[in-house]
């Protein structure tokens, strides 16, 4: 009975020429936008490991020199692009891939502490993520609209239930051939992302983008529901169109910006500058009182050090700012993340909030999956001053005042390892947001309870 | 069978029944005549639980209709004064639709173009969208659809409306060998001719009221037309 509503349903929306000229934008953009980004990850992520082979091998031949130059040039780090990047490029567009690791400071992407973190505000690229949170929505309702009200409208619903069906079975049915036609629509595309990404791709990925499909099912499942309620509701299909449309605005486009601002304004951040110079001040303060405490001077790199010490000032004067820099750095990121939840929690006014934040996280193209990577940059960026230091405490200080006559050589460099990035798996993924998938569950949930009620409310005649 | 009890129903301030009950056994053909607005139509739809009766009951075959809306559905086949149909599908593939989904399962494709043959549609017709039908043809489908359905009951509002005289008069004997096999018959029509002919009894309401009701063999047709008119008037 379902497949047979279903079949007819699908059958209007062909016949009516919506599938073909709505579905089929929605096809060629999908498809479009999953070639594009694939030839973009395979042709970024190629280029980044390129980057990283030939940083390392200028590390590696850098030729004889003292160690702290050669630490004061540092090396570069480049996150890897996660395959589902594909999909969902996140906000990885926005807060850069490469970090500079260099002696004194922790380094960042081009990562802006006062910008959104979260990406929520930045529209309009036009990602396959993109296309299915925000297009997909208004191909439902342009599909769906007219499913009871039109029929009520038109007369048929009366021919129908005089036939003897209930009103749930008709909510089931149009709900199937709407499934069937999004199926149509976005099955192809999906298909294309998975073959992209199936080239080598760990079960690791597999199972994230199996966790994507879940997500993005509920999602265009409650909106399915949403949809097939209002139609239900609705008098006349004009009605009907109208609220769908200004749902759409409201909880598609507008919302997202509105809770992105209240996230921020909720757990505001500090600007660049502010946190420039916050950190600055602190990590100016510690060192300071490391050197008073370890060498007995008012100011860092006083003169009255004597040279034979510098490889040990410059250990001292490391160490005195991981703590701080942990502390600030943690701060600022525990901000963003809180940001981030409260955003998630707020996807239950406007559903794709939550599955925007869920389907960022399982392509690994969340802030928390930045943040994993700048905290293993920045443990790279230690490994590589306490080899340094260490060497320059065992053969330059010795040397007197001739420190800064030793030259260390080849065996020295290689004894920083090269940069190799693990990602995180989808564990941690869901560990940092299940809240957004327990949100989209609800709404699912909520949505089939709202059609449920108000097709039975609404369908007596 | 089909029995309404005491029926009152109010929109709003407006009475369209007034404690009207009736009964129509299987193998009858009552036909309802009244002017615009009698409740005729009203009556029909408290049958398919389209309106709920303010007070008083109707019962199809026996089960009352408010506490089985679903189910006494299945006992009935309706062709309204308008029938609806999909526009954007074909005359034999609205059948299909509506025939499966009263009767639970599709029905094989020469039963179906045999239905809307006896409906009285053109071949041509079959498979052509139904947005491009006259009313009459629309009608047809609808008719067809009814005799698909196969129930031992049929509640028809004004069915022959738009169809030409040759097509109605068909129409008359689909009704009469329906009833032959015992089918339960409620129909509404300004037709008193018809009423006459077909009818096994006939009703006459007027402003919500069931004023009379008789036997259509015992009235000669120009009594019916002057027992009508009498009715009208006062
Ligand atoms: N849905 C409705 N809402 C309000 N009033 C209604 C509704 N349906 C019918 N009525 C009123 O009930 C009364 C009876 O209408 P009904 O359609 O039953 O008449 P009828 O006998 O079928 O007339 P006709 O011969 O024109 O078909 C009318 O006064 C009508 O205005
Ligand atoms: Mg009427």
């Amino acid at each position: 009975m379902l497949g047979l509503i279903a079949r007819k349903e699908f059958r209007e929306f062909v016949r009516d020429g919506r599938m073909i000229w709505a579905g089929g934008l929605m096809v060629v953009l999908l498809i479009t936008s999953v070639l594009l980004g694939w030839q973009q990850q395979a042709a970024v992520q190629a280029e980044r490991v390129a980057s990283q082979e030939l940083d390392y091998d200028a590390w590696l031949n850098q030729g004889p020199r003292h160690p702290h130059n050669a630490a004061d040039q540092g090396m570069h780090v480049f996150k890897p692009s996660p395959p589902l990047s594909i999909i969902d490029p996140g906000i990885d567009p926005f807060v850069g891939s490469t970090i500079w690791l260099q002696a004194h400071r922790q380094g960042e992407t081009k990562f802006r502490p006062a910008q959104d973190a979260t990406g929520l505000k930045r529209f309009g690229n036009l990602s396959p993520a993109w296309i299915v949170q925000v297009l997909a929505p208004l191909l439902i309702i342009i599909l769906g609209f007219s499913a009871f009200a039109t029929e009520r409208e038109q007369g048929t619903l009366r021919q129908l239930l005089s036939m003897g069906v209930a009103g749930r079975q008709l909510m089931w049915g149009k709900a199937l051939a709407l499934v069937l036609a999004l199926g149509v629509l976005i099955v192809p595309g999906a298909l294309l992302a998975l073959g992209a990404l199936a080239g080598g791709a760990s079960g690791d990925v597999l199972l994230r983008f199996a966790l994507l499909c879940l997500g993005y099912a509920l999602y265009l499942g409650a909106v399915i529901f949403i949809v097939l309620g209002v139609s239900a509701m609705c008098r006349h299909s004009r009605t009907a169109l109208f609220v769908l449309l200004a749902l759409w605005i409201g909880a598609v486009l507008i919302a997202p910006r509105t809770i992105a601002d209240v996230a921020t304004r909720t757990f505001p951040s500090p600007s660049r500058v502010g946190f420039d110079e916050a950190l600055s001040a602190d990590l100016d303060g510690a060192s300071e009182k490391e050197w008073m405490r370890n060498f007995n001077v008012s100011s860092a790199w006083d003169p009255k050090l004597p040279l034979s010490q510098w490889g040990k000032a410059l250990q001292v004067d490391d160490h005195s700012g991981y703590g701080v820099l942990d502390d600030h750095f943690g701060r600022l990121w525990d901000t963003f993340e809180r940001q981030q939840k409260l955003q998630e929690a707020a996807g239950v006014v406007a559903p794709v909030v939550a599955l925007r934040a869920f389907s960022m996280a399982v392509s690994g193209t969340d802030f928390s999956h930045h943040r994993h990577f700048s905290n293993q940059a920045e443990k790279q960026r230690r490994l590589l001053q306490e080899v340094v230091s260490h060497d320059l405490i065992e053969h330059a200080d010795p040397l007197g005042d001739r420190h800064f006559s030793y030259k260390a050589g080849p065996e020295l460099w290689a004894k920083v390892p090269r940069f190799t990035y693990d990602p995180p798996g989808v564990g941690f993924a869901l560990r940092k947001h299940w809240l957004s998938l327990a949100v989209l569950i609800a709404i699912f949930l909520a949505s089939l309870l709202f059609a449920r009620t108000a097709v039975t409310r609404r369908l007596s005649a | 069978m089909l029995e309404a009890v005491n029926v009152t129903k109010e929109f709003g301030p407006n009475r369209a029944l007034n404690g009207v009950s009736l009964r129509v056994e299987a193998g009858e053909i009552y036909c309802l005549l009244g002017a615009n607005g009698a409740g005729k139509t009203t009556l029909i739809n408290l049958f398919l639980n389209f309106h709920q009766p303010t007070s008083g009951s109707v019962w199809i075959n026996g089960r009352d209709v408010a506490s089985a809306p679903i189910d006494t559905k299945r006992d009935v086949a309706y062709i309204p004064e308008q029938v609806m149909l999909y526009g954007m599908l074909t005359g034999l593939e609205n059948l299909d639709y509506f025939a499966a989904l009263a009767t639970g399962q599709r029905q094989p494709k020469d039963h179906l173009v045999a239905l809307l043959a006896e409906a009285g549609l053109p071949a041509d017709a079959v498979d052509r969208r139904v947005s491009n039908y006259s009313k009459g043809m629309r009608q047809k489908v609808g008719i067809a659809i009814a005799l698909a359905k196969n129930a031992r009951a049929l509640l028809l509002d004004e069915p022959t409306s738009g169809l030409d005289p040759s097509a109605a008069n068909e129409f008359s004997q689909l009704l009469v060998r329906a009833q032959e096999r015992g089918v339960a018959i409620l129909t509404t029509t300004h037709d008193l001719f018809h009423a006459k002919q077909t009818g096994t009894r006939v009703g006459i309401m007027k402003r919500g009221n069931l004023m009379s009701e008789l036997d259509s063999a015992d009235v000669s047709h120009n009594d019916l037309e002057a027992l009508y008119l009498q009715h009208m008037r006062d």
